[in-house]
């Protein structure tokens, strides 16, 4: 079966998920890596809700965390990317790597 | 720096199953760093947006996914069509809203801005009381946290003296555990150097830290061993008092502070905000022991404990009720008219319970009312524009539109500037809330002593009510001009719609502007009052340096250590005497110290007044037939020399005077004037007058008091401050017992505020119980009153700029629809010939009648306030009134130049073109 395609900010989520790792990464910190790296302004709630539609396709998974005193005491919902997410990425980079071929002449560079 | 709470609880509610928690803990966190960043109030604005924008979201999602759920699947791969159904109000009505919002720039800031104050006063003025009626103790389960008090039905007053009670219920009470008492104590805490500053120290019950159910977070609670006679003295220390006197020392479990006299333990820390029961911060064991009191004897405490599970207040009352009447039974002459009540905890602290619903009723419709005054403007310039958009409307119907339809539009229209208005209101109303805290804590605690469940944060409720405010204000600013509108049949208006408009401001609106001119003179004159007290404040003369002396009141424990049996009064007043007496002398021996006086109130300080006769052996001042109003100080014998006031005839004080058979007294030359009528006062005699409730008349109470004789004069020293500054006084020799609490007056070289902490070192020597409290500069007593007049002077002026701003655009929106529904008749007259002066004499005249109308109706509301005493006003004043009324006046008919003046350069023959 061919991997899953994501949608633009589905890939962002997923990439800074990986980033981050299966113990640092939920709602809030992809969000402020999502908006440190691109520079552009996201919002938490379409954050919350892409995880959950990458959840229902099984291409991440969350856990609780343990109660922590900076959110009065509640737990991080932490995420974890699933071989499927990972294969998704891949799938979704080449794509796109695929299109831009030899118009990185045309476009430039990505910095 | 905990997220709003409103916003936890909306988000809590649209979370997904077993996310809640997870949902609010991102934004806890979110917020947390946001206004670490940004500060408070930014901070929690946009976390406020975000929770909206996230409550949204979860409920688009939850909204898309029952509707997948609910779909059935497409027969043959077709879409399933639906029957359309009639909305009343669709989604493209709030965006033609938002598009009015930006297409009529001017309405959108001056009705959103009078929307948006009225929502903020409405907000922040009921979360202010509902915290005070209905509050909401933060601690585990704070609801099922009672306290019990005990009401005696003969004198309808509270009965606190309750130990013997307290036993009986411990005993028996099923429906409430854990009972507990406390009381508050001031304690000087002494922690090394000898320094000491006074704390709310708890006498508190071991249960309370069950009841609690919060951890220390360092060391242990108290415990009930800790109660027992001859138990080691300890304390355990909240989260400020540890970071502040301690350094958060963490290793200060163990460590012996002073508390008054006693060396005590500190024995655990608890955790930050934590403050139970009121606001304090240090708990010491309740070594009260019923057996050392008489019923109803003994201190005042206040008893709490925890419902038991599965007990409703109602039972838990039940039962307590049948406790009371068995234990009246049984000790008549005592308990006979005791009823004992169980309350939620915090109205059993504030004692709010018989005025709450009575209190919250009137405030709820008093914001009510301002609403309706409010969106009523905001409607008349609704109407404006809606009469402007009349052949819309027209065409709407003629196209199928029904009159209902066309209501709700406008009605969507109001709404929309009134969620935007309620966004900015509700924003703002946490700054309101704090402010109002505030003043409320300087009012009726003291700094800092606030109790622990007011919270400056916006409940859920309060934001449900604003949301009820904005709708009242969309119906009545959307839906009444609509209902004008269309009120004669849009079908009439579209046979009329060739040969102009027929619509007119009626009564109704006439009624609106000339409330709301009324309004804006009240509201400025009130303001007047307020700032003129302040003036007075400020401007009251000592005819001495005050700013040379520190005012500092002096008070004392009335025990030697916790838990020992405390002082007879006689005993502790003459260990009070002997102390203060040392503290005196040592000061004296300071050489920053010029010299040391007492008074029960010192020069610019509250003075309470209290009825006197003056005997008949010369002429007085006529009364009221119930005596004469005086303020009456008592002072040291050297009052006058200390605060440097010469004596204007007769003699001053000497200490043969405190033991004098005849008392006698110095009065003011005010006193003089107001009292004797001018006369000479010495040899004179005064005596009290006492308010005999039987007989309904103020009596001289010849047993007790008896007459006192005046020895000497002085100027006015400070009596009084306000409308009557000039107020007649008399001053009565006396030793520091008599003047308990003692407010002392050290005249200080060079700076007295620098000379504060010596004053506290010297105090801790002279003795560990003696508290200074109030440790000011002299001329500076009036701070806090002038900080709430501040407060008031501030409401005052916005209140009236909102209401001069509403006048005018109201005013202006009526000229500019009159102008534009005469622009025919107006052009034919000027195309005519006719007088300009006369053209523009009949458009001025309607604003000109409304104007005139509004400023006599408020001028007679003003003079109603002054005849009722609330601000009797100088001739001086009336002018300044007058003046005022004038200006506004002229305000408002600058509003009518740009209609007026576009109503003259109307062209003839465009006149003849416009159909209205």
């Amino acid at each position: 079966m061919p991997s899953e395609s994501l949608a633009e900010f589905e890939l962002l989520v997923t990439l800074a998920a990986l980033r981050l790792g299966p113990e640092e990464a939920y709602t809030v910190s992809i969000a402020e890596d999502i908006a440190r790296r691109t520079g552009r302004s996201v919002r938490r709630a379409n954050v919350y809700t892409t995880l959950q539609r990458l959840e229902t396709k099984g291409l991440v998974s969350t856990r609780l965390g343990n109660p922590r005193p900076e959110r009065g005491g509640r737990p991080r919902r932490l995420v974890a990317v699933e071989p499927d997410g990972v294969a998704a990425v891949r799938a979704t980079t080449a794509a796109i790597q695929a299109m831009v071929g030899e118009l990185g002449d045309v476009i430039g560079e990505a910095r | 720096m905990t997220a709003p709470r409103w916003a936890c609880a909306v988000l809590r509610r649209v979370a997904p199953p077993g996310r809640a928690e997870d949902v609010v803990g991102d934004l806890e966190e979110a917020h947390r760093s946001r206004v670490q960043r940004r500060g408070r109030v930014i901070g929690s604005f946009l976390t406020g947006l975000e929770a909206m924008d996230m409550a949204l979201t979860l409920m688009r999602q939850r909204v898309r996914q029952r509707r997948t759920a609910d779909r059935p699947s497409p027969p043959n791969g077709r879409p399933v069509v639906r029957p359309s159904r009639t909305t009343w109000v669709s989604w493209l009505d709030f965006k033609l809203g938002f598009r009015m919002l930006v297409r009529y720039p001017g309405l959108t800031v001056v009705g959103g801005l009078a929307m948006a104050f009225a929502i903020l006063v409405g907000a922040s003025t009921f979360e202010f009381l509902n915290q005070i009626v209905h509050p909401t103790l933060p601690l585990d389960d704070g609801h099922r946290i009672v306290g019990i008090r005990v009401s005696d039905a003969e004198t309808n007053r509270w009965e606190h003296r309750s130990l013997h009670d307290l036993a009986a219920w411990r005993e028996d009470l099923e429906s409430v555990q854990d009972l507990g008492a406390f009381r508050t104590l001031e304690r000087n805490l002494i922690t090394g150097r000898g320094r000491g500053a006074p704390v709310s120290v708890a006498e508190i019950s071991a249960s309370a830290f069950r009841v609690a159910r919060v951890p220390p977070l360092l060391g242990r609670p108290l415990v009930e061993a800790d109660e027992r006679p001859g138990a080691p003295p300890v304390v355990v220390i909240g989260y400020r008092v540890w970071q502040t006197r301690f350094a958060g020392d963490p290793d200060v479990i163990g460590r012996t502070v002073g508390l008054g006299s006693s060396q005590t333990t500190v024995v655990g820390v608890m955790p930050e905000g934590f403050a139970f029961p009121v606001a304090h911060g240090l708990w010491i064991p309740f070594h009260l022991n019923v057996l050392d009191y008489e019923r109803r004897e003994g201190p005042a405490i206040l008893v709490f404990g925890r419902l038991a599970p599965g007990v409703a207040l109602n039972e838990a009352q039940a039962e307590l009720t049948i406790l009371g009447l068995r234990t009246a039974a049984d000790f008549p002459d005592t308990h006979e008219h005791l009823r004992p009540e169980v309350m939620p905890f915090a109205q059993s602290i504030l004692g709010v319970r018989g005025l709450a619903s009575l209190g919250l009723l009137s405030v709820n419709l008093f914001l009510v009312m301002l609403v309706v005054l409010v969106c009523s403007n905001v409607a008349l310039l609704m109407f404006a524009r809606a009469a402007t958009r009349e052949n819309e409307m027209v065409v709407r119907n003629a196209l199928g539109a029904s009159r209902g339809r066309i209501i709700m539009q406008l009605f969507a229209e109001a709404l929309v500037l009134g969620i935007v208005a309620a966004a900015v209101g509700l924003s703002v109303a946490g700054l309101g809330l704090r402010w109002g805290l505030n003043i409320f804590e300087q009012q009726f605690f003291e700094a800092g002593r606030l109790p622990f469940w007011f919270d400056d944060s916006l409940a859920p409720a309060t934001v449900l009510y604003a949301g009820g405010l904005t709708v009242l204000g969309a119906v009545i600013a959307g839906v009444v001009p609509a209902l004008k509108v269309t009120g004669r049949g849009v079908e009439a208006h579209l046979r009329r719609a060739a040969v102009g408009s027929g619509l007119r401001f009626g009564g109704l609106w006439t009624g609106v502007i000339v409330t709301q001119v009324a309004v804006t003179v009240v509201f400025p004159v009130t303001a007047f009052l307020v700032q003129r007290d302040v003036a007075q404040i400020r401007s009251v003369e000592v005819g001495f340096p005050a700013e040379e002396y520190l005012s500092v009141r002096v008070e004392m424990d009335p025990q030697n250590e916790p838990g020992s049996a405390e002082w007879s009064r006689a005993e502790y007043l003459a260990r009070f005497t002997a102390t203060y007496e040392e503290l005196e002398r040592r000061l004296e021996a300071e050489p920053a110290v010029t010299a040391v006086t007492f008074a029960d109130r010192l020069p610019r300080m509250y003075h309470p007044h209290r009825l006197i006769e003056v005997d008949k052996s010369g002429p007085s001042a006529p009364d009221s037939g119930r005596g004469h109003r005086v303020s009456s100080v008592r002072v040291d014998v050297n009052y006058f020399d200390v605060l440097d006031t010469p004596i204007l005839s007769g003699r001053g004080f000497h200490s043969g005077d405190l033991d004098s058979e005849q008392g006698v007294v110095i009065v003011n030359q005010s006193f003089i004037d107001r009292v004797l009528a001018g006369s000479n006062p010495i040899g004179r005699r005064v005596r009290y007058l006492f308010f005999e409730e039987l007989r309904g008349v103020f009596t001289p109470d010849r047993e007790h008091d008896p007459w006192y004789e005046i020895v000497g004069v002085v100027r006015d020293l400070g009596t009084s401050v306000g409308d009557n500054a000039k107020n007649a006084g008399f001053y009565h020799p006396v030793a520091p017992d008599s003047a308990y609490p003692v407010q002392m007056a050290v005249h200080v070289r060079g700076d007295p505020e620098s000379f504060a902490p010596r004053l506290r070192t010297i105090a801790a020597a002279v003795g560990p119980t003696l508290r200074l409290d109030e440790i000011q500069r002299l001329d500076q007593v009036h701070y806090d009153e002038l900080r709430f007049y501040a407060f008031w002077f501030t409401v005052t002026v916005l209140v009236s700029s909102i209401a001069l701003l509403l006048s005018t655009a109201g005013i202006y929106a009526v000229m500019s629809f009159t102008v534009s529904q005469r622009t025919r008749e107006i052009g034919i007259r000027v195309a005519l010939g006719s007088d300009q002066r006369r053209v523009v004499a009949s458009i001025l005249s309607r604003p000109v009648v409304q104007v005139g109308l509004g400023v006599v109706a408020g001028g007679f509301v003003v003079g109603a306030l002054a005849f009722a005493g609330l601000g009797s006003l100088s001739l001086r004043q009336v002018g300044f009134v007058v003046a005022y009324a004038v200006f506004m006046m002229g305000v408002c008919m600058l509003a009518c130049i740009v209609p007026t003046r576009r109503a003259l350069r109307v062209e003839p023959t465009e006149a003849l073109r416009a159909d209205g």
